[in-house]
């Protein structure tokens, strides 16, 4: 599974693809304050991570994969993206 | 090359042809369903094909086509000249793309902007109404607009938010002479059902130094957001060269715009003076975006300063000593201005013309001597900070245009540039009967060692030699059938080169402003490939003639009485074993007494010569070598060929054109050539003990005429044949051949007489010998210089049969 979902949280494992954007969209609707964790992922496919903008989600963990990292910091900084948590905020 | 490649390429070929004479068959006829259907289909099929071996330039042209199409089809936008234009300029472009393509098996990066230039021009004729919805129409659309703004305001954008280490980043690239790039990457809303992943393009920029996604729209609220439409845009910042950001953009081309960045934005940005970025360039803060630490700065200024003159002193005097001076002086020139001294600048011209004059270098070897203290200001000038005068050629030019601006824009090909058929394609049953044929002479082939056998063993001669000449009768046949075979299989259609002028005729016709109808008729006569293919260009040329001279223009036409529209006729049929071609046009035809009065003026014929000549030798004129009565060279008739070089090209291959006009009315151009010129018959005739072929076209017959009948007419010596005065020639002479012409026991002089272009000349030889069918081979390498010899073939017993050249020994 490319999004693990979890009680409080989804784990982005990998490469995740455009398949995986209407379930995400249904579990963020029902869980409208967890928080994204994206250490493992290598990858979004642009469907994804025009959710992630959309919906504000506190992102607890960022990539460990730079390029991505870097991306997702200069998108979500930006005023209307989501906050960045980290883990000690929680 | 790859044989799919190949395929690839004569199909192109192919279907651009078709599509060209499709588009224009429906400027005739617009509501014509079945023509447009025909042309989508055939855009689409080229379009799918180049999209197969990743020629994504040509791809997303015809894509553009294809989709403008698909609106007209559609009936949403009506077809009219306006679209006829683009869409026939992208299929001259596709096939000279796929000309590339046959050379290097790849489209080279030059056409990337006419490429890009014509799929904007495609797609801007593409309405941006709502309720018109196109594969990605709409998204381009928007891309485009979005580009355009982005372009304006890239270098605030840029700042506003970029962070400060990527600024500093960027500054430091600049200064090692790295491109900068700013990207907007604005993909369709649904580019997701076409497999895209937008951020995936995004995030492999080459050379990306910073990117950011945001939404090209506000987002919806959660709920209501449509995973499936892309509502994202992205901006990159990147230290690439630009070719290899179209490259990597290449497939979504049209909707990204890239912009170069000026590293001097950089450093003095909206959001208030970045300090850190500063202390790194103190002082050249408005010099171009690429900087050089100062220090360096002043070296290369005085190393350039001496290498001019190291330059200036060199002693030796080349070819291009002049140019060579000219750069130095070039060079001195911008040095000066770099210094910020225009006066000193302006000495240099004069200095240069000067020396230029002279042959010397002193004049400027002076202004050197003279202008030492340049350098030392240059010095002062870069360490006070203050603005040096830049130098004109670098700061005219904007960063971006250099790259899109440099390679002239050229796919206005015309339709004549258009490259000789490589392919044939024959039916099969020609194969076939080759085929049967070949299986006879492995056969016939097989008798022979059995006939040498029996040689071996018999000794009856006889009846040797009567087996011998019954397989010869059988060879003889096979090879008969098998040339005639071949030259069936070499046959191709007057077609092949009429199919162009459609397309000539619309181009050329709107240009003058004329009226002009095409008639072809009998475009099925064939002939052999190479003969049609050597008619390319002299018919070109022609028609090309008739229109700019012939044809009037309408209101002139209407003044006379004639029907405001011309009509070009282009006629083929065959006449025996020749084919003729007749372009008729009904303009104004050609004078006489103008062409006389031409020609007298040139310098071509005598005052004399011009009062007894009749109206015909008068209008033939127009073949004379150094002959044009256009007042004015214009670009479609005068551009210095000729009808000389009309007839050269037809003689060439054995064919003769003639003209008949009557003023007023029009004019005839008729153009007679062999069906086909593999097998010729020729005569062979000896002199000085050699022997010699001569085309059987050339020759009228073959007399003996008693020696004391030649008379001399000054020098020249002549015979009375059948009532008509022929002057004689010795080969021997023309050949250079140190021999008196032979007669025979009777003292009899052997006259072989030829004709050519309608004159007669009675060729002095020694003896006649058979007539042969032959295969002539052109003489190769140094030999091919010989004008006296038309080729060469092979006798019977191996030896080499030299073929004369009729037209030169007259």
């Amino acid at each position: 599974m490319p999004i693990e979902y979890l009680s409080d949280r989804a784990v982005f494992h990998e490469r995740v693809p455009a398949e995986e954007a209407e379930g995400l969209l249904e579990w963020l609707q029902d869980h409208q304050k967890a928080v994204m964790d994206l250490g493992p992922c290598a990858h979004l496919h642009t469907a994804i991570l025009q959710i992630l903008l959309c919906a504000l989600c506190p992102i607890g963990v960022l990539p460990r994969e730079p390029r991505l990292r870097a991306w997702l910091l200069s998108s979500i900084r930006a005023e209307e993206g989501p906050p960045v948590v980290s883990r000690q905020d929680r | 090359m790859n044989p799919m490649l190949a395929l690839f390429l004569a199909e192109a070929q192919e279907y651009t042809h078709k599509i060209g004479s499709r588009l224009m068959q429906l400027e005739a006829q617009p509501a014509n369903e079945e023509l447009l259907s025909e042309v989508f289909r055939i855009v689409h099929t080229l379009k799918g094909n180049s999209g197969l071996f990743a020629f994504t330039q040509m791809t997303e042209m015809l894509h553009a086509a294809e989709d403008l199409l698909s609106l007209v089809r559609s009936g949403a936008i009506p077809y009219s000249q306006a679209l006829a234009d683009p869409l026939l300029e992208c299929m001259d472009l596709v096939s000279a793309l796929c000309e590339d393509i046959a050379k290097t098996e790849s489209i080279p990066a030059t056409r990337n902007p006419a490429c890009n230039v014509m799929a904007q021009a495609l797609r801007a004729l593409i309405p941006a109404a709502p309720g018109i919805q196109t594969p990605g129409g709409a998204g381009q659309a928007r891309g485009r607009s979005l580009a355009a703004e982005s372009s304006k305001s890239a270098g605030d954008a840029a700042l506003r938010d970029l962070p400060e280490a990527i600024r500093m980043e960027a500054v430091r690239r600049a200064q090692d002479a790295e491109d900068l790039f700013w990207i907007t990457y604005t993909p369709p809303p649904d580019c997701f059902f076409q497999g895209d992943d937008p951020f995936k393009e995004a995030l492999q920029t080459p050379g990306a130094l910073w990117g950011r996604a945001l939404p090209a729209q506000e987002l919806p609220p959660l709920a209501e957001l449509d995973t499936y439409r892309c509502l994202l845009q992205f901006k990159i910042l990147a230290a690439a060269s630009r070719p290899e950001l179209e490259e990597h953009f290449s497939y979504v081309l049209e909707q990204v715009a890239i912009v170069a960045v000026d590293a001097s934005a950089l450093i003095t940005p909206v959001r208030g003076p970045s300090p850190g970025a500063l202390s790194h360039l103190p002082a050249a803060s408005r010099a171009p975006s690429k900087l050089a630490p100062i220090g360096e700065q002043i070296a290369m200024f005085g190393e350039l300063w001496s290498a001019q003159e190291q330059i200036l002193r060199l002693e030796d005097r080349p070819a291009g000593w002049e140019g060579r001076v000219k750069a130095a002086a070039t060079t001195l020139q911008n040095l000066a201005l770099t210094a910020g001294d225009q006066a000193a600048s302006g000495a240099v011209a004069p200095a240069l013309e000067a020396a230029l004059r002279s042959s010397s270098p002193a004049p400027l070897l002076r202004w050197l001597e003279n202008h030492g203290f340049l350098a030392a200001r240059f010095a002062t000038l870069a360490e006070s900070g203050s603005p040096a005068a830049e130098v004109p050629v670098d700061a005219s030019q904007p960063p971006q245009s250099s790259a899109a601006g440099e390679e002239p824009v050229r796919f206005g090909r015309r339709a004549e540039d258009a490259t000789s058929t490589q392919f044939l394609k024959v039916h099969q049953t020609k194969v076939d009967r080759l085929m049967n044929l070949i299986g006879e002479l492995i056969i016939a082939k097989n008798a022979l060692p059995y006939l040498a056998q029996r040689a071996e063993t018999h000794v009856d001669a006889r009846e040797i030699a009567r087996g011998i000449k019954a397989q010869h009768a059988i060879i003889d046949r096979l090879a008969d059938e098998m040339e005639d075979s071949i030259m069936q299989i070499r046959m191709v259609a007057v077609s092949v080169v009429f199919q162009r002028f459609h397309r000539l005729v619309r181009d050329i016709s709107r240009k003058l402003g004329k009226e002009v109808r095409l008639v072809l008729e009998g475009e099925e006569t064939e002939a052999d490939k190479n003969i049609i293919e050597s008619l390319a260009d002299p018919l070109v040329h022609i028609v090309r003639n008739s229109l700019d001279h012939g044809i009037e223009l309408p209101d002139v036409r209407r003044a006379l009485g004639k029907p405001p529209a011309g009509t070009l006729t282009i006629r083929a049929l065959q006449q025996g074993e020749r084919v003729v071609i007749e372009i008729v046009d009904d303009g104004k035809g050609i004078d006489p007494e103008v062409v006389k009065n031409k020609a007298h003026e040139k310098g071509l014929i005598s005052a004399e010569r011009m009062r007894e000549m009749s109206a015909q030798e008068a209008i033939d004129l127009i073949f004379a070598a150094g002959f044009s009565t256009a007042e004015v060279v214009s670009d479609l008739s005068g551009r210095g060929v000729g009808m000389d070089v009309v007839r050269s090209a037809v003689a060439a291959v054995d064919g003769v054109v003639s003209v008949e006009s009557t003023a007023g009315v029009g004019t005839t151009l008729r153009i007679s050539l062999p069906l086909s010129m593999a097998v010729s018959q020729i005569m062979v005739v000896e002199s000085d003990g050699q022997l010699f072929g001569v085309p059987m076209d050339h020759v009228v017959e073959t007399v003996r005429i008693p020696r004391n009948s030649v008379c001399m007419i000054k020098q020249a010596a002549t015979a009375v044949l059948r009532g008509r005065i022929v002057p004689l020639q010795p080969l021997n002479r023309a050949l250079g051949i140190d021999a008196a012409p032979a007669v025979n026991q009777d003292d009899e002089l052997a006259v072989l007489l030829v004709q050519a272009g309608g004159e007669l000349l009675g060729l002095l030889v020694d003896g006649f010998r058979e007539a042969l069918g032959i295969v002539q081979k052109p003489l190769s390498g140094v030999l091919s210089g010989l004008v006296s010899f038309s080729g060469s073939t092979l006798l019977g017993d191996g030896s080499v049969l030299l073929i004369l050249n009729v037209r030169e020994l007259f």
